[in-house]
């Protein structure tokens, strides 16, 4: 059994930065960890490598204690977010570098290295040394040295981070076919979203001191329990409007503070935000919002254009009504003007409900 | 400034340059003509530039003096010894200050190690003399400047060795240690090879210090222990001194540290700057 | 009033407990112990080597030990009488003085000249072998043993028959028939000044060099695609950025200067009559050749404090100015 478990570590240096995190990754099962940059993702991969020692906590692997176990002694198998080749040695010699410790022959070496560099297709590669080979070699060098060890967790720092996008995609389509990652737990940290969304078995989203949210892609997309989280997936960014809930008569109306956006709430919606005190801050996805040509009920007729984007498969357009600038994902052949005059229609059984203190999901 | 003005202050600076080049090679070139010389040319009221008779066997003096031979030896046995040691104690304690012994503790430490270089060699003598010499071994004994030289290459080679250890990235050590080996082992695999031109650097600087050095050698050797500084004021014949064979013993005794740096300069010069732009 | 943009899903208001309570849990890759005793090896050779010799001379700066006194064991304590001695003794302070001079046109006259050197190296000759020759000419000075560079210039600066004489004689900067006295009362201490100057400006023109090559040449080259002239390229740009190296420089020479006193034991043994005796070599006569012991760690000590007081205010000052220029 190769699963890992965390329980409860913290870590902090000048500050918290890992508060009571428990996580459980199941063997097999391949967990992708997001968030921004800064927030302790590092930090964790390397409490569960063993190159920090947790404040409080345990780490354990497969059932073994390795909290006080140093981590040439853990089994676990890392690559660095910068490669950590050894420039004085060839690309052969790098992936090799576990099986030297283990003192393993010559022999036994060498098939090894050729079958992990022939998965990876680099074996053109091995007499070279890392300062003569590209990025996205060097990331499968990096990645080769990982897999020869047969660790009992795999550790991914934002491997393909620094690459350029080609690549990157390319190696993303590795990751999914490496049978060799289903063998134990594999922890994959990154701050693109995308990534995540398209490897992960689940997602942990992580924030301040922790795992904010963790689930399967979908979960995590459709019913983010907070707005942090709504926040950092999706591209181009949810639309946030801060609204106020107003009652006449029997009518239930979310109007934004700002501006003059206003939604009429019913049906389910409704009965999601009956009971709310306070204000409500609306997370609309650019998906969301269409530019309409009339006749449904929740749109807006005097929007204008203030900017559009043509992205090649997509078009993204910034409308500006009553105030608010809200941004729409369109068909790339649009031909918008700035200034120019647009009716925008809303799903607004898509919207998302935030509470406007805290941040927490109001549908949950 | 128009191209005239520009090329004459030019050729001035080349011709300042060039004086500066003739008034420090114009030594060593008579230092060579000297020792070539046979006494009696050098004794001559007006002195020759260009010597009348060239007499070889200056040189061959040298080889056949067991006293010169010896002083040769015992500074090669001072200056490797010392060097040795330097090296082996300041990589000891340079890496563990630039790996493990962080804060002000350690900056503290790493800086009361530098500042010892500080120190008048005069202060640190004369109480070693007296202590030296009431030890079994004396003051006259390799042991005494193998210690001692330790005073100016010690702090040395601890600040430069912490330096070059500081610039290697710590990551290659921890991916050492993720693939399984052993700080020890991960040390001598990784760490090493990446300071190994730096080591060089500090070998370099403590051996040519150990090996010019004249000021303990002369207060506390001279009998069984001679090395050449200490030797050369020996040539002497009554009271004149033999200048064509102490410029010849000199010149060979000069040899080593000159070919040194000639050979490894790029590793000097790199010991230098660094330990200077970090220090 | 916006909503709450806290990127927090709990942030705690208060440090949780386990960190408050934090202790330094140092890491697992090696027993805390180890690094100390790394470290402890060469620091107890030190404290052997140096400290001891220290306390040694500070607690014997205020005794009146001698010979005598130093096998048989009696001393007497004597309070600040060896520095008032010392303070008041017309051959030590004389000796300051020369060291004055000594300092100010050797170490002082050693940087400026280096720097000059080194940049006139760096921009005037392009071609790389010959600007390595020429750096390996300039530099082998300083490889060479002060005590053999001693002897040599006392061969050469000898007035009837000495090497510099005749080539000053020969360059027609001499009338055939002068010889200059390098050696006696007047000249001894220029002389002394002169080879340290010959044997040592090749360090600051190392370090200048090296600090030059090391610059950035983007800068230079947007330099020039602004039009600026070499004169203001060096003065705005090479000479700024070097502030720190020419610094570090002048330091290291100052205190390499101090107390160097090979040159002075070889060529003149601070004659004749104490015309170039510097500080360090009195205290040296005194405690070893004289066995005044308190008297010369007395000596010692003065010197050394007043250096450590002027290279620590220097130190301060740099640090001063280097960070202001960071910010800037």
């Amino acid at each position: 059994m190769a699963r890992l478990e965390l329980q409860h570590v913290c870590k902090g240096y000048d500050r918290p930065i890992l508060d009571r995190l428990s996580l459980t990754v199941e063997e097999g099962e391949f967990f992708v960890i997001v968030g921004p940059s800064g927030i302790g993702k590092t930090t964790l991969l390397r409490c569960i490598a063993g190159l920090e020692v947790v404040d409080a906590g345990r780490v354990i692997f497969g059932g073994r204690d390795v909290t006080r176990v140093p981590p040439y002694r853990r089994n676990a198998a890392m690559t660095f977010e910068s490669y950590a080749l050894y420039p004085h040695m060839t690309v052969f010699e790098n992936i090799a570098s576990p099986l030297r410790a283990r003192r393993m022959d010559e022999a036994s070496v060498r098939k090894a290295v050729l079958e992990v560099a022939r998965l990876l297709r680099i074996e053109q590669l091995l007499d070279r040394r890392p300062h003569e080979v590209s990025g996205g070699q060097k990331q499968r060098t990096a990645l080769g040295r990982t897999l020869v060890a047969k660790p009992d967790v795999y550790l991914l720092d934002e491997p393909i981070s620094h690459l350029d996008a080609k690549i990157r995609h390319e190696l993303r389509r590795q990751f999914h076919t490496l049978q060799e990652l289903r063998r134990v737990a594999t922890v994959y940290v990154t701050h693109d979203y995308a990534e995540a969304l398209s490897l992960g078995d689940r997602i942990g989203v992580m924030g301040d001191g922790g795992l904010v949210q963790v689930g399967s892609s979908r979960e995590i997309f459709e019913r983010p329990n907070s707005i942090f989280v709504a926040r950092h997936l999706g591209q181009p960014s949810i639309n946030e409007v801060p609204c106020r809930l107003s009652r006449d008569g029997g009518a239930l109306t979310l109007r934004s503070l700002e501006g003059s956006l206003s939604f009429a709430m019913n049906g389910s919606q409704r009965t999601i935000l009956e009971k709310v005190r306070g204000d409500v801050l609306v997370g609309i996805r650019p998906q969301h919002i269409h530019v309409a040509n009339g006749g449904s009920t929740s749109q807006i007729d005097n929007a204008r254009v203030e900017a559009f984007e043509a992205l090649g498969a997509t078009g993204v357009l910034i409308a500006e009504t009553g105030g608010v600038s809200l941004t729409v994902l369109t068909s790339p052949e649009e031909n918008f003007e700035p200034g120019q005059p647009v009716r925008l229609g809303f799903d607004v059984e898509q919207f998302l409900y935030f509470d406007a203190v805290h941040g927490r999901n109001l549908r949950a | 400034m128009s191209q005239s003005n520009y090329r004459l202050i030019k050729t001035l600076l080349l011709i300042f340059l060039g004086i500066w080049l003739v008034f420090t090679l114009f030594p060593l070139y008579f230092m060579i003509i000297t020792s070539l010389k046979p006494v009696e040319e050098i004794n001559r009221m007006i002195p020759t530039f260009w010597p009348h008779t060239l007499k070889l066997s200056n040189y061959a003096g040298i080889f056949a003096d067991p006293g010169s031979l010896k002083s040769l030896a015992d500074s090669v046995i001072v200056s490797v010894a010392n060097t040795a040691l330097s090296l082996l104690l300041g990589t000891l304690a340079g890496y563990a200050l630039a790996r493990w012994i962080r804060g002000a503790a350690g900056e503290n430490l790493a800086f009361w190690i530098l500042s010892n270089r500080m120190f008048p060699p005069v202060a640190v003598i004369i109480p070693m003399f007296f202590l030296f010499d009431s030890m079994p071994w004396g003051t006259d004994s390799y042991f005494s400047l193998i210690v001692l030289y330790l005073v100016f290459n010690l702090p040395l080679a601890t600040w430069l060795m912490m330096v070059f250890f500081r610039d290697a990235p710590r990551e290659l050590e921890e991916a050492a240690y993720l693939d399984g080996f052993t700080p020890l082992r991960a040390f001598f695999r990784v760490t090493l090879p990446l300071v190994f031109p730096g080591m060089i650097s500090v070998a370099m600087l403590c051996w040519i210090f150990a090996w010019n050095e004249y000021l303990f050698a002369n207060l506390l050797t001279g009998t069984t222990v001679k090395t050449f500084p200490v030797h050369i004021p020996t040539f002497t014949l009554g009271s004149q001194s033999l200048w064509n064979l102490i410029m010849a013993f000199s010149l060979v005794a000069m040899l080593p540290p000159v070919i040194l740096f000639v050979i490894l300069r790029r590793y000097m010069v790199r010991g230098l700057s660094l330990g200077v732009v970090k220090g | 009033m916006t909503a709450a943009t806290s990127d927090a899903a709990t942030a705690p208001a208060v440090a949780p407990d386990w960190f408050a309570q934090k202790r330094r849990r140092g890491n697992l890759i090696v027993n805390p112990l180890v690094p100390w005793v790394m470290v402890g090896l060469p620091v107890a050779v030190l404290v052997a080597i140096v400290v001891y010799p220290t306390i040694w001379m500070a607690y014997h700066a205020f005794q009146d030990t001698n010979m005598m006194s130093l096998f048989s064991g009696n001393w007497t304590f004597v309070g600040w009488q060896n520095f008032a001695t010392a303070l008041t003794d017309d051959r030590f302070l004389g000796s300051v003085r020369h060291l004055v001079r000594y300092l100010l046109f050797g170490a002082c006259l050693q940087v400026l000249l280096g720097v000059a050197l080194a940049l006139i190296l760096y921009e005037c000759i392009k071609n790389n072998t010959v600007r390595v020759t020429l750096l390996i000419l300039l530099v082998l000075p300083m490889m060479l043993p002060p005590s053999i560079v001693g002897v040599l210039w006392k061969f050469l600066l000898q007035a009837d028959n000495g090497g510099f004489n005749h080539l000053l004689i020969n360059l027609q900067l001499l009338p055939a028939n002068q010889r200059i006295d390098w050696l006696g009362t007047r000249l001894s201490l220029w002389s002394i000044t002169l080879v340290d100057v010959w044997q040592w400006t090749a360090l600051p023109l190392l370090i200048v060099y090296s600090g030059r090559v090391s610059l950035p040449p983007a800068i230079y080259e947007a330099a020039r695609v602004d039009g600026a002239s070499s004169w203001l390229v060096l003065r705005r740009i090479t000479l700024p950025m070097l502030k720190e190296v020419i610094a570090i420089a002048f330091i290291i020479r100052f205190m390499d200067a101090y107390k160097f006193v090979d040159h002075v034991s070889v060529m003149t043994q601070g004659g004749p009559s104490e015309s170039s005796e510097l500080p360090v070599y009195i205290a040296f006569q005194k405690g070893i050749r004289e066995f005044q012991v308190g008297e010369a760690a007395a000596q010692a000590w003065l010197i050394f404090a007043v250096a450590a007081v002027l290279i620590t205010l220097f130190l301060k000052y740099m640090k001063r100015v280097l960070k202001a220029q960071a910010i800037a």
